[in-house]
């Protein structure tokens, strides 16, 4: 027989961690951005994203793409890392111990929380070797310069790093389209650096993600 | 060294509420000018029914544990299917629920659940299919409510559990 009390640990019921209204603190008067546990949000402004693609493409030119990817990697260890403490704290119990489920609700929530977009996780590519994440309405491809390929190598270096601690695999991650170009969402894919390889110049290629993941899952 | 985290320009809103947000409306024009009469009963309905809401909350939560404990007896017979890890899974997010319909309840402010629980959890109702469940579930715990509470006290909870009830059974 269920035992309804025995599903409470401190007659407590964790829910929504990041949600918006709860996890985000201001205090006016000393123009500061806190987070519920009192650690320190930054905000950017679009003139600063803005400024950050067109400094880093004056110094870096076509470097900047790996500068971007390699920031990214770092924030995300960084990321990773908070993340798991504060869901851990939270929960009270570690990361390991959390349903699959839950633990991608609050990572969807906690990216659109910290206004980052929409992002979603597909796994249908599990057995293949690769994890698709798709997200949408992302500021950092709103406010990158226009060009001809996928421009989203901030987040693809977040996604390599957060989802390489996660699995304890280095993982790479391409994007392989962006709403820079006119798509309706960011698509990127996660795997293992030796399969991924052929990505790159599909995207080069303009080859549209959909296609690109059958070429990949068809070997 | 750890980076802080980063807020994007599309950064949310950072508002917390601790009232009727109709009340909060008025009270923010109340800086301009005098109230109205109509806006000042408002505001006295809103005080009017805050001991009630009280003792509504007061009743929710000191009972919860014989509503949900009656509701998980009958939802184990009604659906002896089921795993019990899918029945205590759905207990426990109806139970997170109630705790939050009792708050927007309080507050008077059902946007309380749609905004800080809804989009989470129905993610979570989605990835596990668990629609008859959530279905038998919500029926029982009304069924429990209306022995427990009165007649106006279900009417106070009444909006917030039409909320939980269009998010969880979409059939």
């Amino acid at each position: 027989m269920i035992s309804v009390a025995d599903l409470l640990i401190d007659n407590r019921i964790p829910g929504n961690y990041f949600a918006s209204e709860v996890y985000v603190r201001s205090d006016l008067e000393l123009g500061l951005l806190e987070n519920r546990r009192g650690d320190r949000l930054i905000a950017m402004p679009e003139t600063l994203l803005q400024a950050i693609y067109s400094g880093l493409d004056k110094e870096t030119g076509q470097a900047s793409r790996l500068v971007l990817y390699n920031c990214g990697r770092w924030w995300g260890k960084n990321f990773y890392a908070r993340f798991c403490e504060e869901l851990s704290d939270y929960y009270k119990k570690p990361l390991a111990e959390m349903a699959m489920v839950e633990f991608v609700q609050c990572l969807q929530q906690c990216w659109k929380t910290h206004g980052w977009g929409k992002i979603d996780l597909d796994n249908s590519y599990h057995q293949q070797g690769f994890l698709v994440v798709k997200i949408e309405n992302s500021p950092f491809a709103a406010h990158s310069p226009k060009g001809d390929r996928p421009v989203c190598f901030l987040d693809a270096g977040v996604l390599s790093a957060f989802f390489s601690q996660l699995t304890g695999k280095e993982l790479e991650c391409i994007q392989t389209s962006c709403e820079s170009l006119g798509a309706e969402g960011n698509n990127f894919i996660l795997g293992l650096e030796e399969r991924l390889k052929p990505v790159s110049e599909m995207v080069g290629n303009k080859i549209e993600h959909a296609e690109i993941m059958q070429k990949l899952v068809n070997g | 060294m750890n980076l802080p985290w980063m807020i994007s320009p599309v950064c949310s809103k950072t508002n917390e509420r601790f009232m009727d947000p109709k009340v909060e409306a008025i009270l923010n024009e109340a800086e301009s000018r005098y109230l109205q009469a109509e806006e000042l009963k408002i505001i006295s309905k809103y005080v009017e029914s805050l001991p009630s809401r009280m003792e509504t909350y007061q009743q929710l939560r000191d009972k919860e544990l014989e509503i949900m404990q009656a509701v998980a007896s009958q939802l184990e017979a009604q659906l002896p299917k089921e795993k019990t890890i899918d029945l205590e899974r759905s207990l426990k997010n109806a139970m997170l629920m109630l705790r939050y319909c009792g708050m927007a309840m309080l507050l008077n402010d059902e946007s309380f659940v749609k905004e800080r629980l809804l989009g989470w959890l129905d993610g979570i109702v989605e990835t596990y299919n668990s629609s008859e469940i959530e279905k038998t579930l919500y029926r029982l715990t009304l069924q429990q409510l209306s022995q427990v509470m009165s007649k106006e006290q279900l009417g106070l909870l009444k909006p917030s559990l039409m909320i939980a009830k269009e998010t969880f059974i979409k059939s």
